[in-house]
């Protein structure tokens, strides 16, 4: 069941996630669209997140979004009022950064390792980190003992802060404690993205990727087919799985495996590996007295590919 | 060499072979109405390095496709046309299995799919000598003249074939007696399905392999027609003995039951679990997603034969199941079980990029064969009671493969 609508409002919103923007001309979405967008998403009962781009938004949108309940994701230049902050530099991470702010950092995995200090100067200032890799495409198997490595560094930061007895949660790493399941993006079942262009996409990976791959607009509506390929139950090898912070990002999904519902190798290592760490990081807090609400005990695992098993669960 | 080579029956593991198919042409002296291949063309043949470089990668790898058999496909087009290059593949084939002493030795079958209009010819009859225990080969015929010739016509002329086919069955049938044809149904065939049977029956050929297309080209009435010439079938098949001796997979006794969701959840094809390369070198799934195949969808390449298959782009074969892809109403369906898909088709016809969307546009011509189906078994088991032949017959009866592609 749709509960959100994602408003892009303008091409040069920066990304949230691992989707590249792709487009470098500002458009901003029309006012019109705008306000039926709103429209939309209170007839439908959805909670909104505009997306901001870089720039102050003209009075008579601010007043538009003004006129709805909503969620903020912005550029950490236009930090005023962010409910959600999205960071594009590692220099200026530290500054003016509230407590409770989540943010959302987009990094390859080198450059996390290579920022680990800034990382962990972010993280003690703030109440919730999204980590959002962008290399995902180009893990191999080459690449499990590093990405290990790094987990395991954030993990020890993570540790570190924790104890101070400051709350905090890193998505790689916490969220699986508290999960009892599947906790995905869920991108055109829960979720919709509507564009600058008046268009619906399933996200706004799919929209950046190709704009011909909409599914509908606000003039005739959503019109998703093959829905049922996106929810969990029609995904044969996360539907058993258990490393239930995984994104489940169905844009890479078919760019990797050519299917939505299909997730590629290097997204199960990677969300296995994440699981593995989230086990290490909870017996160190159990070990070392500190309480954690963990919702229920995470058993290591050594297989990495739930696919190599899939068989097992037919 | 001096190893012994097996007998044809030696060794082979049919039922755990790898599929591995060699597009060598897409181009075909037919221009069939049904033909599915809808980019037939006369450049695209496949030249020997190509062949070589794939033939060299697969079995460079011989832990990657532990298959105790291995079917060595060879497909168009037309793919005699291209007989030289075949031959020349066969033999290399041969000779490096042997030099790497591969499991898959002694354990190989070359395997055709034909239109039957040059098999007569010396090239391909010495190539049928050569590798004679080691062959199988199908040659297609659609039934009677007028049933084979109203899709089975030449490209240019539109002139049917089946004279220039027909004359070569009998050679077919001695070098390869229990040889099967695969008949394909399409809408303006119906009415000749009766006759074509018994006519391919008459020729000499005792399997039958018939299967209505997967496309959407079926039209009003189509289901009542086709349920009265399956009929009208049974009842030659029942009451002229042929079931004694000849088979037509229409007639199974395992259609037209209901399925359980969980015990009966195989995928229906085997796509994925075979290889297809084509004329640039590029891997596919099945022959079915290559482009030549397609109406409306890219073509699914896996990988080619210098960088190799990309396991990700296997991965939604390798995980298909019944129910995944399926519709409510056919996880439900009373009589689910023999209702067959191609994924190819269903990837072509899907709504998305996907091949996990089952076409149905086969539904109500599977439910008329199985009226006539339940017509066929209950009046010859009937026969068969009344004749004290029952237990006989059921220790004796041909068995039947469903064929699909």
């Amino acid at each position: 069941m749709l509960t959100h609508l994602i408003i892009l409002l303008d091409d040069t919103s920066p990304s949230y996630c691992h989707y590249d923007v792709t487009l470098k001309e500002r458009r901003l979405i029309g006012l019109d669209d705008l306000k039926s967008g709103i429209l939309f998403a209170m007839k439908e009962n959805l909670n909104i997140q505009f997306v901001y781009p870089s720039y102050e938004l003209p009075e008579e949108y601010v007043e538009a979004i003004e006129s709805i309940d909503h969620t903020k994701i912005k550029p950490d230049s236009q930090s005023d009022e962010a409910d959600v902050l999205i960071l594009s530099d590692w220099k200026e991470v530290i500054t003016d950064i509230a407590y409770n702010s989540t943010c959302i950092i987009r990094a390859s995995r080198t450059e996390l390792l290579d920022n680990r200090k800034q990382l962990k100067a972010l993280m003690s200032k703030i109440s919730r980190l999204n980590i959002a890799i962008t290399d995902v495409d180009i893990f191999s198997d080459n690449d499990i003992d590093s990405y290990k490595n790094l987990l395991s560094c954030i993990a020890d930061d993570v540790y570190a802060i924790i104890k101070t007895g400051k709350s905090l949660q890193v998505n790689l790493l916490t969220d699986l404690m508290m999960l009892d399941e599947m906790n995905n993006c869920n991108a055109g079942v829960n979720n919709i993205t509507l564009a600058p262009n008046g268009r619906f996409y399933l996200c706004p990976a799919f929209y950046y990727n190709n704009s011909q791959d909409e599914v509908g607009d606000l003039r005739t509506g959503l019109k998703i087919k093959n829905q049922q390929l996106l929810r969990l139950d029609h995904a044969p090898i996360c539907r058993n799985c258990d490393a239930f912070q995984c994104k489940r990002c169905i844009w890479l999904n078919g760019k990797l495996t050519l299917d939505r519902n299909t997730p590629s190798h290097q997204q199960c290592v990677i969300a296995h590996l994440e699981r593995n760490s989230s086990c290490d990081l909870l017996e160190k807090l159990n070990r070392n007295g500190v309480k954690i609400n963990n919702t229920h005990k995470i058993i290591k695992k050594q297989e990495l590919d739930p696919f190599n098993i899939v068989n097992r669960w037919k | 060499m001096s190893q012994k080579i097996k007998d044809n029956s030696e060794g082979w593991q049919s039922g755990m072979a790898r599929s591995i198919t060699f597009i060598v042409t897409k181009d075909c002296q037919l221009a069939c109405k049904y033909c599915y291949l809808v980019g037939k063309n006369t450049k695209e043949r496949m030249d020997w390095k190509i062949a070589k470089e794939a033939i060299d990668y697969i079995l460079d790898r011989e832990r990657e496709f532990p298959e105790e058999s291995v079917a060595w496909e060879f497909i168009g087009g037309e793919p005699f046309l291209e007989i030289e290059l075949i031959d020349k593949i066969c033999d290399y084939l041969k000779k490096e299995m042997y030099r790497r002493d591969h499991h898959w030795f002694n354990s190989y079958r070359f395997s055709f799919s034909t239109n039957g209009i040059n098999y007569h010819e010396d090239k391909v009859q010495n190539f049928i000598k050569k590798n004679y225990n080691h062959l199988s080969i199908g040659i297609t015929i659609d039934g009677t003249e007028l049933k084979h010739d109203l899709n089975r016509v030449y490209k240019h002329s539109e002139k049917g074939s089946y004279k220039d086919v027909v004359k070569n069955i009998p050679l077919w049938l001695k070098q390869f007696p229990g040889a099967a044809t695969k008949v394909t149904i399409s809408s303006t065939d119906i009415p000749y399905i009766k006759d074509s049977v018994l006519h391919l029956y008459n020729l000499g050929i005792k399997e039958v392999n018939i299967n209505c297309v997967f496309e959407d080209v079926w039209e009003e009435n189509d289901d009542v027609d086709f349920e009265n010439q399956l009929i009208e079938l049974a009842d030659n098949i029942i009451d002229n003995g042929y079931y004694k001796e000849y088979a037509c997979s229409f007639f199974s006794e395992f259609i037209g039951k209901p399925m359980d969701k969980e015990l009966d959840n195989q995928n229906w094809c085997g796509a994925g679990k075979m290889l297809s390369i084509d004329a640039a070198g590029n891997f596919y799934p099945c022959t079915r997603f290559a482009q030549y195949s397609l109406r409306d969808k890219p073509a699914w390449i896996i990988g080619n034969v210098r960088d190799g298959i990309d396991q990700n782009k296997l991965r939604p074969f390798l995980t298909l199941d019944r129910t995944t892809q399926s519709s409510d109403e056919c996880i439900n369906c009373e009589v689910a079980s023999g209702c067959a898909w191609c994924q190819g088709e269903n990837y072509d016809a899907a709504d998305t990029h996907t091949i996990y969307q089952r076409s149905t546009a086969i539904c109500k011509m599977h439910k008329a064969r199985v009226r006539a189906n339940n017509y066929y078994w209950n009046k010859l088991y009937r026969k068969l009671e009344m004749e004290g032949m029952k237990e006989e017959y059921e220790r004796q009866k041909t068995k039947v493969k469903e064929s699909i592609c």
